[in-house]
């Protein structure tokens, strides 16, 4: 947002503000009344400018006691930060009672005040005013007082202090007019130090998108400005220079800025230890640390006085300095966390290790027992009767069981860790593989009424492995298919030659595996909501092992499926030459 | 009975053991029991049996380390020796053989599998 021109204005006043917050600090005022004060403002700014040398002293003062109203306004309906606004409203009071007095000298004496006057021990007492509001609004704010962020305005202060020393101070030092006079001359570029700084610090610290610290920032801006402006050409201002429109603007904003909506809401708290770099950050430091180089090229080009170089570079080495320290702190919060990060993996790795240990000697303490429970079966059923001897059967069947599990997890454990140690040399014909594995999975398949059907349209094809492994993967699969198949469905295995690969596909016409599950398939222990929902026995870990065995191999496997109508799982191997 | 071959048996897991000694005496062998390591190396030195069935994890003694033992004594070192083990994964197999095992048994085993085994080893 930016003053300069009518149109500006008047796009300002039609565009709403101070939308999209939750207040919480007191009565809102319609955002209306702050987009009207503006408008009247600019206005009033434009009357100013026509009128003439005594109807702009007190045009003037109309629009100061004017702004001073609307803040007071505004500061009295809020709860939160009101005594900062209260401030703020009495400082503009200060500037006003001295635009008073320079305006009585225009008026009646027609002339500017002498140097020193009272108008300049009023406008000076504005200054601390101000920024004392700044601060307290500041500290209610939440603002950041860790090491970095005081680091961030003490660099700001320094440059800021080379450019108002360098242009406003110096000259004082080195000119001829009388002590009093010259310490009110140095006092304002000061005054204009200290308020840069409180504002630099309201840039940083407060979000920008609560309108009313916008309004206030831009005023303060606009404030500052038009100080630093009439510092450079003091000898040749009078009232009615266009460098007025800056104290006017920032007078309207001002008070605009305290009617505004907005200012009643709550600013959102940043509550890390130290503030973001953000762009804004890193602009004003680079800004504050080109502020030397600046000032000596802006120096050569418009040479004015003789200025020492010396105090330029003194104060070039201290940006460098101060900005230096300020980013080791920042570069060592950087490293700490990577240190931190790395120890987490470490940590991770460790607990990964422990994790996949743990598995392994589980899996081999749950063997010990299961060894005597299959081995006094045994022995029990020499002498055991008919009847007993049926119980006996499904002890040792879900003795078997509980045995495949263990080893499942076991191998899974493996799996995990990298240490699934295949034995790759053999030669495996696959044709005969998988008709072994149909014969042994017949009892199974019967018990479900399930007919198993073979084709295999490619004679004997081999393949390099571990057959005890790809037996397991194709066991599996066929365990699956007649497992989810319906009584009286079939599964139909079929080999094909493809290029240098075998096709192995599996097809059963049960019930299918819903689409956005078809890629979790083979993750570890993950079961279809279909088979949980009929439950059907299972621990999701069949297929995981399956594919990692058959992609150990250098293989693929993938499946297709139709929820409700049936899956092909397909598996492919590399032919051996 | 007394012409029966003796073998040695020794897992620390106490159902284990008597479960070897009785499927081997069921298949007319004699058994010798030990608990550990040092007992079985112990026994072994003192009975010479004609086959050692030494489980692998074993307190005061592992099972390797009595297999070594046997082997480096002269009196024992043409011991039949079978590893029986909860861990039978490839690479525990190969230790096992490469320290001196004549076999290795996976738990849990098969009645048959072992006497089957035992008879193989009497044979040869």
């Amino acid at each position: 947002m930016r003053v300069g021109s009518v149109a500006e204005v008047v796009e300002l006043v039609t565009t709403p503000l101070g939308e999209g917050f939750r207040g919480r600090g007191g009565i809102a005022l319609p955002a209306r009344v702050s987009n009207v004060f503006m408008a009247a403002g600019a206005v009033a700014i434009g009357v100013y400018f026509l009128l003439g040398f005594d109807g702009k002293a007190v045009w003037y003062l109309v629009i100061g006691l004017a702004s001073v109203g609307a803040v007071f306004v505004g500061a009295r309906r809020l709860e939160r930060g009101r005594t900062a606004w209260y401030l703020f409203g009495s400082g503009l009071l200060f500037s006003v009672a001295a635009d008073a007095v320079s305006g009585y000298y225009e008026i009646f004496r027609d002339r500017e005040p002498p140097v020193p006057s009272s108008a300049d021990v009023l406008y000076l007492a504005t200054y601390p005013v101000l920024i004392a509001g700044i601060v307290l609004l500041l500290r209610e704010l939440g603002v950041h007082r860790s090491r970095v962020a005081v680091l961030d305005s003490v660099i700001v202060t320094v440059a800021v202090g080379i450019v108002q020393w360098v242009f406003f101070v110096e000259p004082y030092t080195h000119s001829s007019l009388r002590t009093v006079t010259r310490i009110v001359g140095i006092s304002y570029p000061t005054m204009d130090l200290l308020l840069l700084v409180a504002l630099s610090q309201l840039l940083l610290g407060v979000g920008t998108r609560i309108v009313a610290y916008q309004l206030l920032i831009l005023s303060v801006l606009l404030w500052v400005v038009g100080d630093e402006i009439f510092g450079l050409s003091v000898d040749d201002y009078s009232a009615g220079k266009w460098v007025d429109i800056f104290w006017l603007g920032s007078y309207v904003i001002w008070g605009a800025a305290a009617l505004d909506s907005s200012a009643a809401y709550e600013a959102p708290r940043d509550r890390r230890a130290v503030p973001r770099l953000t762009i804004r950050r890193l602009v004003l430091l680079a800004g504050a640390l080109l502020t030397p180089p600046v000032v000596l090229v802006i120096e050569h080009v418009w040479p004015r006085h003789n200025i020492h170089p010396i105090s330029i570079a003194v104060g070039g080495v201290l940006l460098a300095l101060l900005v230096v320290i300020r980013f080791a702190g920042l570069v060592r919060a950087v490293e700490g966390a990577r240190a931190a990060e790395r120890a987490a993996n470490n940590r991770l790795r460790e607990l990964d290790r422990l994790k996949d240990e743990f598995v392994s000697t589980i899996s081999h303490e749950l063997r010990t027992p299961l060894t005597s429970i299959s081995g006094y079966v045994e022995l029990v059923r020499d002498r055991a009767d008919a009847e007993s001897s049926g119980y006996l059967d499904i002890v040792e069947r879900n003795a078997a069981r509980l045995l495949v599990l263990v080893n499942d997890l076991l191998l899974v454990a493996r799996i995990q860790s990298g240490q699934l140690d295949l034995d790759l040399g053999g030669t495996i014909e696959v044709g005969g593989l998988v008709s072994e594995s149909v014969a042994s999975a017949q009892p199974h398949a019967a018990s479900g009424n399930v007919a198993l059907r073979v084709r295999n349209d490619t004679g004997p094809v081999r393949v390099r492995g571990d057959r005890r492994r790809l037996a397991q993967v194709v066991d599996n699969l066929i365990s699956n298919a007649i497992k989810f198949s319906p009584d009286g469905g079939a599964v139909d295995l079929s080999l094909e030659r493809r290029d240098g690969i075998v096709v192995l596909e599996i097809a059963d016409q049960g019930i299918g595996i819903a689409e956005n599950e078809r890629g979790r398939l083979f993750e570890r222990f993950f079961r279809a909501s279909s088979a949980l929902d009929r439950q059907i026995s299972g621990t999701g870990l069949g297929l995981y092992i399956s594919k990692a065995i058959v992609e150990a191999h250098g293989g693929r496997i993938e499946a297709r499926s139709v929820e409700g109508e049936g899956s092909v799982f397909v598996v492919e191997l590399n032919v051996d030459r | 009975m007394s012409d029966a071959p003796l073998i040695l048996c020794a897992d620390d897991d106490p159902d284990i053991l008597a479960l070897l000694a009785l499927r081997l005496e069921g298949a007319g062998f004699r058994v010798v029991k030990a608990a550990d390591g040092e007992q079985a190396l112990a026994l072994a030195r003192e009975l010479r049996p004609s086959v050692a069935v030494l489980d692998v994890m074993m307190p005061r003694l592992m099972g390797f380390e009595v297999l070594k033992a046997l082997r480096a004594d002269p009196s024992t070192s043409d011991l039949r020796v079978i590893l029986v083990s909860a861990r039978a994964q490839q690479s525990d197999i190969e230790s096992g053989l490469a320290a001196g095992a004549d076999a290795y048994l996976a738990k849990p085993f098969q009645a048959s599998d072992l006497i089957g085994l035992v008879r193989g080893l009497l044979g040869s």
